[in-house]
Formats: structure tokens, sequence, C-alpha cells
């Protein structure tokens, strides 16, 4: 071709490699759009929050299943939370009198990105707690995958936004932060600016204990639920398998072998799905049946063991081997990765799983229409309750702290406050009203059938609407039961099964959330990678059969003099000091 | 001359080959040269808030912590003999690649196999990984072969803590060696032809060509990237092994690199983890300056 044509050619192909090659360092750090949601900015009923009382508009909204722009309006631009009943033991506060905040002010906010959220400055909730709250807000979000270089550079950098959202990435946590001066210590402040999540956290003794420090310091704003959320992970049985057996769902060990071997005869080869490189070898579900569980423990007097260490361990490793010969388990256990055990459990050879409801209600049900029940952990003789060292104590999911450098400490504290009070609550939960939610006769928001969270205009699916239209994980009042759409789907019974395991499973061993000092931090770190290694090492092996029962000895003399007397006293301070909270 | 007027005299006659330099120049100083002060943050408590100077001195701590770590000998003897069977086997495949594909005389043929023997490189590491699950999987291809030849029965090779290696080494030829073997067939093709033309009138085989002529001609290109090789051995790209380590394998795979990332999860470190990084960079340069010397006694070919 000719020589222009070339030129051409050559150019076109340098601009094409060098655009994507730039294309790839754009940032984040969008500036706000305008959202063009026309719901978002009606503006005739933008009727601003009174510290009078509002009028009660339960009669009309209270089991109102259609309605009006007016009554949407209402609801969604104003402060008024009259409809909102009060459904949990404690009473959700409702202290507006800081909206419209006093001042025009523009908060800096550091939060991680979720993948699903292309840019959290144009969210729909966010955007209308900014409208109530009278706060903006600028999210600024590092790029997915790369947070904790991020927030290292941050912290290096020393120029901190106003608000961190999962301070704990902080080395040595939240009170490390506060020490080296990059967040505030809130104990102070928190009464005045932060009426709601102060009442919210006190209410309850769990509650307050989990958001304190071991000094008794406020520190930031944790996500605190009205409840201890339901166990998320256990046995799961193939309904099928039930029936070809022909066997009850088994509740000891001894019926669970007589369960695996009978569902192996039937057909399904390796019947017991196990574990994976992921870890679940070691989730206490049987294992606990032998008080050898996984990690740290509370024994009857409230002092701190390890699991691994109890008497019955030897009994517990040689039933497994046991297993593992005849075939029970699935042949990879150890090495298997998320996708190949996915890929295991919808095949026929697994009749029982130890996994997630809600991860199996979407690759059993909704993808292969398998219908399944939950079990209880196993036990070792008839009329034990059965046990867990899970337990919620109802603080889960992420929490916020304020730097130092923040130039309106209120104006942060308010905005974060704002969630802990009624409306933040019926709206970070449950989403916009009208569009997203309604509220039923007793004043309980609910997601009707045809919600923007099942039915999404873009038509994107629940896993993706669920942090679309509501706020899954924030420092807020967690509502996760009631609102999250996986578990209040019609028909899902995921959410069944695990209010099912939670409320027959005893769970007096669970170690409540402690925390380190800093100088116990590094030691603990250094000697729990030690021993975590030793056992999973020592316990895989004896049970896939490459080591004898009685190697088991060997492995804990090796334990204690790793140091395991030294890692329990930590741990034991760590336990005596959040009693004495 | 002197050495100065030299430079300069080189300097005025070529001096934009010299501009072309700057940057490069520029860009070590600055980002290699330049931050290296920070390694002593190894000897510190480092807070990133705090800053350098306000963190407190802990001496040799971390140092200390790592050997004494009951572990210690068993990561540093994984990592080490991890690269040596890299050295041997990853090392010597490709240049085997490359005196044969040197024999092709087939065009199309030679570049059909250069083409498919270069492409995994470009797969990415988790792909590969995710390949070498299935494929040792208690019913992989791998496995059946395996039990085919021995007449053993497996399950998943990844729970064999002998097969680590062979799998962790032998999956890395396959995805490097075309990629490798490009330098020294580019060194192979500059080799003066008379050479060969002499060798065919004295009635020499391939074999000996090969062995007389292609690789002492391309021996400087061997031994320099030998060198280089030699200077990684203590370091061990981390996220390969993660992905394909276990509990029953730790004995073999746990390498310094995922040893110090467990850690690194319960608690992060920079300053341990940098302390560890500063033991494997002096070892790796000490190796680096031995190998380096007995080069340059041995042959004329070193690096300095």
């Amino acid at each position: 071709m000719g020589t222009m044509k070339k030129r051409l050619l050559n150019l076109l192909l340098i601009s094409v490699l060098t655009g994507s090659a730039l294309a790839a360092c754009s940032n984040n750090n969008n500036d706000p759009k305008e959202s063009a949601d026309p719901a978002a900015t009606t503006d005739s009923s933008q009727a601003p929050a009174e510290t009078t009382a509002f009028s009660d508009i339960s009669p009309t909204i209270r089991g109102n299943k259609t309605p009006t722009q007016e009554q949407m309006d209402e609801v969604n631009n104003t402060l008024n939370d009259t409809y909102l009943g009060d459904l949990y033991d404690e009473k959700i506060p409702s202290h507006y009198d800081a909206y419209p905040y006093k001042k025009d002010v523009t908060l800096d906010v550091w939060l991680p990105a979720d993948s699903q959220i292309p840019d959290m400055n144009n969210q729909v909730v966010q955007k209308q707690v900014e409208k109530l709250t009278g706060i903006k807000v600028n999210f600024i979000t590092p790029p997915v995958g790369q947070e904790a270089d991020a927030f290292t550079l941050m912290m290096s950098s020393g120029e901190l936004p106003d608000i961190v959202i999962e301070p704990e990435r902080y080395p040595g946590g939240l009170e490390a932060g506060v020490k080296d001066g990059a967040y505030l210590d809130l104990t102070d402040y928190m009464d005045k600016f932060a009426p709601n999540y102060s009442e919210w956290r006190n209410s309850d003794e769990l509650r307050r204990k989990t958001t304190v420090t071991d000094s008794g310091k406020l520190l930031g704003f944790y996500s605190i639920a009205p409840y201890s959320e339901w166990m998320w992970f256990g046995m799961l049985i193939k309904k099928e398998a039930l029936e070809k057996t022909g066997l009850e769902v088994p509740t000891t060990m001894e019926e669970w072998h007589t369960f695996l071997t009978k569902a192996k005869e039937v057909g399904y080869s390796e019947p017991l799905n196990y574990g994976s490189t992921y870890g679940q070898i070691f989730t206490g579900i049987i294992n606990g049946a032998y008080g050898v569980w996984d990690w740290t423990f509370m024994d009857a007097d409230g002092k701190v063991q390890w699991g691994p260490a109890q008497p019955q361990a030897k009994d517990y490793l040689a039933t497994m081997q046991q297993w593992n010969k005849e075939g029970l388990l699935n042949k990879d256990w150890a090495t298997a990765d998320f996708n190949q055990r996915m890929a295991s459990a919808i095949s026929d050879k697994t009749a029982a799983m130890m996994d997630s409801p809600d991860t199996m209600w979407s690759y059993w049900k909704q993808q292969n229409n398998i219908d399944f029940v939950g079990a209880l952990n196993p036990v070792l003789n008839a009329g034990d309750k059965a046990a867990s060292t899970y337990k919620n104590f109802k603080r889960t999911g992420r929490s916020a702290a304020i730097t130092t450098q923040a130039d309106d400490v209120e104006a942060a504290m308010r905005w974060l406050d704002f969630a802990y009070s009624k409306k933040g609550w019926e709206i970070l939960n449950y989403g916009e009203y009208g569009k997203v939610h309604l509220v039923d006769e007793t004043g309980k928001p609910y997601f009707q059938l045809d919600s923007y969270i099942y039915k999404d205009p873009d038509g994107q699916p629940v896993a993706t609407t669920l942090v679309k239209y509501r706020m899954h994980s924030w420092p807020d009042i967690r509502d996760e039961h009631n609102s999250n759409p996986l578990i209040v789907a019609e028909g899902s019974y995921s959410g069944d099964i695990r209010k099912y395991w939670t409320e027959n499973t005893d769970t007096s061993v669970a170690m409540p959330p402690i925390t380190f000092t800093t100088e116990e931090a590094s030691r603990e770190a250094e000697l729990g990678n030690q021993l975590s290694t030793l056992r999973g090492e020592y316990f895989a092996k004896i049970i896939k059969g490459q080591l004898p029962v009685d190697a088991y000895d060997k492995f804990l003399s090796e334990a204690k003099k790793m140091g395991l007397d030294e890692f329990l006293s930590i741990h034991q301070a760590a336990l005596d000091r959040y009693n004495a909270r | 001359m002197r050495t100065g007027q030299i430079i300069k005299k080189d300097v005025r006659k070529n001096w934009f080959v010299y501009l072309l330099a700057v940057p490069v120049i520029a860009w070590f100083v600055i980002f290699c040269y330049g931050p290296m002060w920070g390694l002593l943050i190894a000897f510190k408590d480092f807070k990133p808030l705090l800053g350098f100077s306000n963190s407190d001195w802990v001496g040799l701590k971390h140092f200390i912590d790592f050997f004494e770590g009951p572990y210690f000998w068993r990561v540093v003897k994984n990592t080490l003999l991890l690269n040596v069977w890299g050295l041997a086997f990853g090392f010597t495949a490709p240049i085997i690649l490359a005196l044969m594909l040197n024999e092709i005389r087939d065009g199309k043929f030679k570049k059909l196999v250069q083409t498919i023997t270069y492409m995994p490189h470009f797969i990415s590491l988790v792909v590969v990984c995710g390949m070498i699950h299935i494929f040792t999987a208690d019913e992989g291809v791998i496995t059946q072969l395996l039990q085919l030849i021995t007449g053993k029965d497996y399950t998943s090779l990844l729970g064999y803590s002998n097969f680590f290696r062979p799998i962790y080494t032998f999956s890395d030829i396959w995805q490097t060696i075309g990629w490798s073997s490009i330098i020294y067939l580019a060194a192979m093709s500059s080799i003066d032809s008379t050479l060969y033309e002499a060798a065919d009138m004295d009635g020499i085989g391939r074999l000996k060509k090969m062995w007389h002529i292609t690789l002492p001609q391309i021996s400087p290109v061997i031994i320099i990237l030998f060198i280089f090789a030699v200077g990684g051995i203590m370091a061990s790209s981390y996220e390969k092994i993660i992905l394909l380590y276990n509990p029953l394998t730790y004995d073999r795979a746990d390498v310094i690199a995922s040893y110090v990332y467990r850690r690194g999860l319960r608690e992060a470190s920079l300053s341990y983890s940098t302390a560890v990084g500063l033991i494997s960079a002096l070892v790796n340069f000490a190796l680096l300056w031995v190998t380096n010397k007995i080069a340059s006694r041995k042959s004329e070919v070193s690096l300095w």
C-alpha cells in the first residue's frame, strides 16, 4: 500500500496502543455527577425538616400497597417516620434535630469500592441520605483490588479525608490508629453529636460492650443489629438423598456414619463434601461433636482453651481417618478450590455439604433445582445439644472512624449518626419507599413482589440489586434478617435453615470479639501463624492417612514447645479485659 | 587521553544517545536508589502515619522473630530447593528448545512451533493454576496418565507433597519455555555461518556442531542470564505457591513468601515483611556476587 496509507495505519495503531495504555491509568476519583434519577430530584415537595412533631401519616402509609407520588414524596423527602413501627425489643431512636445540617458542608469519605457499584457518589441511597441530612458527601474509592495499597499510601501521605470506612485496616486496628494520630477519640463527643448511635448502642448490653474499647473509649461507629444474626454455616443435605436412603436427618455421629454409608450404597460415590483449600475442614461442624474446636473457645469456667489440644482429639482424628478410608468424603477435600467444590456439589457424587445455605440456594436450588434441608451439627451422644463456636455478637459489617483532619467533626458525626435513626434504618436497609419497599400494617418495611430489588429496570440480578438499592454492609442499624432480599425472597428457605440452626444450637463456647494491645498483637500474630500451620499440616495428614493417629502426640508436644501456653495467656488477658468493659 | 577527556569527546559526538539514557538513569536513581534508605524500617516498628522518624526503633527484633520461628529452616530450604529445581530444569529447557528449533529448516513448521510454545506465556497465572487444579484432580488428565504409567492409584495430585516441586516446576516450564527461548534463538541467528560451513567440511555431525559451535557461541548470553537467575534464588513469587499449596503440602511448598503472607493476614506489619525481604535480598546478592566472580574467572563473560 502507498506510503501515506502505511503512515496513517501506523499512526492509528500507535494511538490505539497508547490510548488503551492510558485508559488503564484513569483513577476513580470522579466528581460527583448530578443524578438523573427523577424521583430523587422532585423539588416541589422538599419540606425542610422542622423540629416540631410531624403529623402522623401512618394511617395512609401503613398497609398501603399503591402509594401515590405525593405519598411517596412525603416519605422519601421528609424526616417524618411516624408510619414506622417499633419492631424490636429496643426502640430505634428518632433524633432529627440536627437535620438539615446548619452549615453547608461536604465530607470526604474514603471507602473500598464494591465492584458491583460503579460510582458510590451516584448510589441512590446515599443521595437520599444527603438530601435528608443536608450534608453533602464526596466518596473517594480506590480501584478495586488496590484497597490495601491505597490505604497505606493515604496514611503515609498524611492527607486524610474526613471519614474512613473500614478503619480497622490501620495496622493494629482502631486503637492503634487513634494512638498514632490518624483517628479521633470520639468518647467526649458521642452523647452530644451522635444521639441516635449512643441511644441505640446503649440499649443493649452486647451492643454496648462490642462497640467500646477495653479502656472504655468510643472510637468509631459500628454496624450493630437489633438481634444476633443467624449462623450462616452448617450441614446441608440434598432432599433426594434422604428420600433415596429412606433415612431421617442424622443427629449423632453414628447416625451420620450410617446415613453416609447408605448414601454411598445408593449411588452417591463421595457422599460428604468435606472441604477444600479454603479451609472448610475446620469449621467446628463435625469436630465440635468431640469438643475439638477449630481454634480458641471458652470452656465452662470461662477460660480460653485451644480446640486442637482437647482430650478427644484423637477420637475425632481416628473417626475422620476411618471415614476417609471408607470413601465417605470427597477425595479432593484437601485440594479442591471453590469451583471444583461447587462442581462436586451439583454432581451426583455429593449427598451432603458443609456450607452456607445462601450459597447453596444459588448453586443447588436456583441453578439446578436441587432442594435441600439443614441439619444441626452432629453430637456424640443422642440427646446432646448441638454446639458451635460461631456466635454473632450483634456487631458485624463495616464500621467508620473520623480522622484527625476532619474539618467539621460535628458534621461528620451527624452524618454517620443519621444511619441509627428510624428513618436511617428504613432507608439504608430497605431503600426508597415506593419503588423499592412498602410498609405493612404493623409499620414494618418489606420488599413488594415487583420491587426494583427483584425486578430491576436495568435487568440486574438480586446479587447486584442488594447493594444497588440498599446498603448491605454499612455502619448503621443492620437488619439482615428482614432486609436481605436473598433471605426474604418468596420461596427462599435459606433464611429458615439459618434460623433453625441458630435457635437449636448452643453457643456458650463462642469467644466474644476481643482485642489485643499493640504489644500483644505482634506476638499473637507470630504464635497464631505457627500454631495454625502446625495444626493444618498434622490434622490434614492424619485424616488423609499419610500419618498415623498417634502422630497427634507429637503434634501436641510440638505445639506446647512453640508456645501454646503463652498464646492462651494472651487470649485470656484480652478476654478478661473484654468482660470488664 | 585521560578518561575525562575521552568521555567529554564522546558526549559531544553522541549527545543524543546520552540524552536518551538520561530518563532511564533518572528512573533508577529516583525509584530504586532513592528509596533504599527505606530499608531501615526493617529495624523499626513502622507505622505509616507516624512516619519514619517517629516510629519506634526495635533493632533486630523482626529478624530474630523470623530466625527463631520453628519453621524458619523449612521455609528457607523450600525456597532454595524450589529455585534450584527451577534453575536445573527451568533454565536449561529453553536452551534445549532453542537448539532444537535452530535445526528446523522448514520455516512454516518452525514458526508454528514457536507460536504454540510461547502462547502460554500470555495466560494469566490464576488461569494457569485453575487449569493445574483441574488437570491434577481425581479424574484429571495428568492424574490418569500417571496412574496408567505407574499402575498405582492416585487421588488429587496436589495433595502429595513430593509432587509439588515437579508440578510447580514443569508447569512453569510449560508456560515460559517458548518465551524464554526467543533470546537464545536471537543469539543463535547471529552466529557466523562460516563456522558451520567449516564444520560441514570436516564432516562433523549435528549434535557435535551444537556442542562445539552453537553453545559456545551463545555462551555469553547463557552466562549472563544464569547470573541473573541465581540472583533471584531466594525470592519466589508467592502467588503461584498460594494458589497451588494446601496444608498437606506445606512441608515442601511453604516458602518464605507464603509463610510471611499468612503472617501478614493476622497482623499487617510493613516492618516484618521488609526485614524478611532484606534478608532474602542480601542472600541473593551474596550468591550473585559469588556466581559473577566464578564466571569472570572461568570465562570472559560476567556482569561486572
